[in-house]
């Protein structure tokens, strides 16, 4: 552990050498005292802290990220062209010792400066969030600054393929269909299970029962959020539809009744409820009723869902910290990794040209769910094959598959929509991103650094 | 030579190179907008800043421009608004000179993100942010675009003047009262802002001027040509936008595409109809707040447009003569509810002049003006109005709600339109005795019409079920009826939402 923490050091006074530390301490901070200052919101306070959040985190995880590159690069390869490595080596220190020596003063000073950024977002935050009026101040704290967990109603997967099965069969025993079209009759007689489920009819209700769980005993008093989302059949002159949400049970919880309100399709809305309108059993009752001309379909993934305070904004935005903490570190191992067989600017290259193809997954995406690199034949109806798709598809696959291991966690978007990032969430972000993937790249560096015959490295000065 | 003296004369003779090269950039410039060399012009009121991007970033505005207006997408399509308006004033600073990209963000803004919104004060909000991002950014750098005073005259008619948006009311309403504090919450009065004399009047001066970019001359110029309009409501500020657009046109006629001048032309007409049908404000003393009047003022410039429009648009020209017809029948309907009698016959002959073998009322072919009196053809628009000849029950409560609507004119002290309504009402009653066949009276035939007007106005002065205390007593002072004597009980208990279990 000494070895360790003497490397580690190393680092720490590298980086003040460089005056790096100084540097992004100072940019950080700059950003985050300056961008509140360039930034247009949307009028609104919740507007205001929603960009500043998302801004500022951004900033700090772009800086960080740029600058974790450039030292886990630049601590290892220039050690090595400088001949200062062959001096270390001949201690008695493993090769592994001296990779993830750096590793960790890398991540120590990311910690700090994570700290020191993150601390400044933090008390920015409430210093203006104090200083708004009440009515401003309860909003935020109802929906921005806090921790917001989402109830869903149960799933129906069970229930759509069984009766999916069942009118599958029935449909095989009337009309026999070739082996080719089974998938796509099985598909269409799926969406027309789900579309039962989905589809609210022109002067219609449908009720949704939202089981609040254990979170149902610390929700007395306080109030809910209800989100909800749906498409629409046909277009309205006013781009907006009708529809009145009703919570509660008559005779058996209180109830409430919004008014008729005006909803655009296909995007969120999120109606505040007043608290305690669920029953013992911790279930929320949402009835949604339609009084337009014209079906609405509420989606079974996102078409409604229950938001319920869950936590305080200040572990939750610690947490969201964490995550882009782990991020650092994979940066840090890919920019130690590149650097232990290349030159520093080589290195420099081959860690941005990753990031370039994380930043590229969505195409990655595309390409492997249009099956091939070909272009679209409008004639066939579907995308031509090139003779290397059968190598290029596994492939983006295997690295798309990579890639989100890293890419599924948004702690940013998370913090500025006020929705809670569990504690599993951010263990799932270490375990995923440190240690898998981190790990890939930390046992490739260390099996090539410790073959790597170090005399024969080329200083360039 | 001494490497000092080098080093002082080379100083020099860059001084001189820049300030010559200065003088010819400034022609270069004004032969490079003459000649039509490129689309980028120099910017000017621009801030420090924008002017340093715009000449720095070179060509890559336009690929960083991209990149944000994707993002913007991205954005809008995961229902995240809340940096829409950053996004725009980068995007639109990136590429200041170019229209579109003030069009489309603005549209953007004012259309398809105030909708998104369930709750009002967040849509007009959107809304504002469109007029603004247009007023107060895109004819800045810009302000020789009709294109821009085209669709912040667009926005103004149609988004906050139409009714199509649920929220359209509330955008009227949120706009007139921002109006009226320019106006010191009376009505529009353009010359005490055109001579200002009192502190008080200076600084609402300033507020048009600076913050709505309004000014009071071409206001004035704008209600003499198409007025006299309602400046607290958003068609006006239509109208006013158009003539910039047209006052922008004719100082680079070079430059003027046809079809721009048409649509700015439109923005001008549609406007004046509307206010034509509800371009005044009328203060509700029931509700304390407004209600929209017809402004009969307007309808000579409104017909004057009509002919206008009619001459210029030579394809649209039968379309036109049917918009006109079908204006000049509401106005001279509009002029007789409001006891303008004198005009609406007026109006009815240039009616009948203009269009002598057209029908008067929709579905009667035999409606010809030369057939009908101006008293037959507002009773006939009446009945038209409520699409079919009523039975008893029907006809009655029509003439009742009426007639309980003449009463609350009264009381707005609207008299005139309180008497019209009743003599029109009048002769409903006597027109659809008249259809009645005589062996049929007792049945279907309606109760005599003081009976019909005593109920109306007894329903109304039910203390428990008619209007509040204190408009009961101003109807009672005004038609002279005895003063109330037994106390009123308090209806206005507001509705619970949530109720106990």
């Amino acid at each position: 552990m000494q070895r360790l923490l003497a490397i580690a050091w190393l680092t720490w006074k590298a980086a003040l050498r460089f005056r790096l530390f100084i540097v992004v301490a100072a940019l950080l901070l700059l950003s985050v005292i300056g961008l509140p200052l360039l930034l247009k919101d949307d009028g609104t306070a919740r507007g205001f802290t929603q960009i500043l959040l998302t801004y500022t985190l951004s900033t700090i995880t772009g800086l960080l990220g740029l600058s974790t590159l450039w030292l886990s690069c630049g601590t290892l390869a220039r050690d090595i062209e400088d001949c200062q490595m062959q001096v270390v080596a001949v201690k008695p220190v493993a090769r592994w010792q001296i990779w993830l020596g750096k590793w960790l003063g890398i991540m120590s000073l990311n910690a700090v400066l994570l700290a020191l950024s993150g601390i400044s977002v933090y008390g920015l935050l409430l210093w203006r969030a104090n200083k708004l009026p009440p009515g401003e101040q309860a909003i935020l704290r109802n929906e921005v600054l806090v921790a917001r967990g989402s109830a869903k109603e149960r799933s129906y997967d069970k229930e759509i393929q069984d009766e999916t099965s069942r009118r599958l069969r029935e449909r095989l025993e009337k009309n026999p269909i070739s082996t080719a079209d089974f998938k796509e009759v099985e598909k269409q007689i799926r969406e027309q299970v789900k579309a039962d489920l989905q589809v609210v009819p022109p002067g219609y209700s449908r009720p949704w029962q939202i089981e609040l769980g254990i979170a149902k005993n610390w929700l007395h008093a306080r109030p809910l959020q209800v989100r909800l989302k749906f498409n629409a059949a046909d277009r309205s002159t006013s781009g907006t539809f009708y529809g009145i949400v009703r919570v509660g049970v008559p005779q058996k919880t209180k109830l409430y009744q919004s008014d008729t309100l005006s909803l655009a399709p296909d995007t969120f809305h999120e109606i505040p409820i007043p608290p305690d309108l669920y029953d013992d059993q911790g279930i929320l009752t949402v009835t949604f009723l339609n009084p337009n001309n014209t079906a609405l379909l509420f989606t079974l993934d996102e078409g409604m869902e229950v938001l319920y305070p869950e936590g305080g904004f200040g572990l939750n935005f610690a947490r969201g910290i964490g995550v882009i903490f782990c991020w650092m570190g994979l940066l840090a191992a890919i920019g130690l990794a590149a650097a232990t067989f290349l030159s520093f600017p080589v290195a420099a290259f081959f860690a941005m040209g990753i990031l370039v193809l994380v930043s590229s997954s969505n195409l990655l995406a595309s390409t492997i769910e249009e099956g091939g690199l070909g272009n679209y034949n409008a004639e066939k109806g579907g995308h031509t094959n090139t003779p290397v798709d059968w190598l290029v598809i596994p492939v983006f696959k295997g690295a798309l598959n990579l890639i989100n291991l890293a890419k599924e966690f948004s702690p940013i978007d998370n913090l500025s929509t006020g929705r809670s990032i569990p504690w599993s969430q951010l263990g799932r972000a270490f375990a995923q991103v440190v240690l898998l993937l981190g790990g890939i790249f930390a046992l490739g560096g260390v099996f090539i650094f410790s073959r790597r015959e170090l005399a024969t490295a080329q200083g360039t000065h | 030579m001494s490497a000092k003296l080098k080093k002082s004369l080379l100083l020099l003779l860059s001084a001189l190179l820049l300030v010559g090269v200065s003088q010819v950039q400034r022609s270069l410039n004004v032969d490079r907008d003459k000649l039509g060399f490129t689309r980028v012009a120099p910017l000017e009121n621009a801030p420090p800043v924008l002017a340093f991007t715009t000449v720095a970033l070179g060509g890559f505005r336009g690929i960083i421009s991209n990149i944000l207006w994707m993002r913007a997408t991205d954005l809008q399509e995961n229902d995240k608004f809340f940096e829409m308006a950053q996004l725009a004033q980068w995007i639109t600073q990136l590429e200041p000179h170019f229209v579109q990209v003030w069009l489309v963000q603005a549209w953007n803004m004012a259309y398809n993100i105030s909708v998104k919104f369930k709750d009002w004060p967040d849509r007009w909000r959107w809304v504002k942010g469109g007029v603004e991002l247009l007023r107060d950014e895109g004819l800045r750098y810009n302000p020789n675009e009709m294109l821009i005073y085209r669709e912040l005259g667009w926005i103004f008619q149609h988004k906050m003047g139409q009714n199509l948006d649920d929220a359209s009311l509330y955008y009227k309403q949120m706009w007139a009262d921002e109006m009226a504090v320019v106006f010191a919450k009376k009505a529009p009065n353009l010359d005490e802002l055109l001579h200002p004399q009192t502190p008080d009047q200076f600084q609402r001066l300033n507020l048009l001027t600076n913050k709505y970019k309004m000014d009071p001359k071409l206001m004035k110029e704008a209600d003499d040509l198409y007025g006299p309009l309602e400046w607290r409501l958003p068609e006006s500020s239509a109208i006013y936008w158009a003539h910039l657009g047209l006052r922008a046109a004719k100082e680079r006629p070079a430059k003027v595409n046809k079809e721009d001048l048409i649509t700015l032309h439109r923005v001008i007409y549609q406007s004046m109809q509307m206010s034509f049908k509800r371009g005044a404000l009328i203060p509700n003393a029931l509700e304390k707040n407004f209600d929209f009047g017809p402004n009969l003022d307007i309808i000579p410039r409104v017909n004057d447009a009509y002919v206008q429009a009619a001459e210029e648009e030579v394809q649209m020209r039968d379309n036109i003569h049917n918009a006109h017809r079908n204006f000049l029948r509401d106005a001279v309907y509009y002029l007789y509810l409001h006891d303008r009698m004198k005009d609406a016959q007026k109006w009815f002959e240039y009616l009948s002049k203009e269009y002598p073998n057209k029908p008067l009322v929709d579905g009667k072919p035999d409606s010809l003006p030369k057939t009908l009196t101006l008293d037959q053809f507002c009773v006939a628009r009446a009945i038209e109005n409520t699409k079919s000849f009523m039975g008893k029950d029907e006809a009655e409560a029509f003439i009742e709600g009426q007639l309980r609507t003449s009463f609350i004119r009264i009381i707005e002290d609207r008299d005139a339109e309180a008497k019209a309504t009743e003599r029109l009402m009048e002769q409903f009653h006597a027109y659809h005795q008249s259809q009645v066949p005589k062996e049929r009276a007792g049945p279907i035939g309606l109760r005599p019409f003081k009976d019909l007007q005593r109920q109306a106005l007894n329903s109304l002065l039910d203390p428990e079920k008619g209007l509040r205390p204190e408009p009961r007593a101003i109807l009672r002072s005004k038609l002279g009826l005895p003063a109330e004597t037994a106390p009123a009980r308090n209806t206005n208990s507001a509705p619970q939402k949530v109720t106990s279990r």
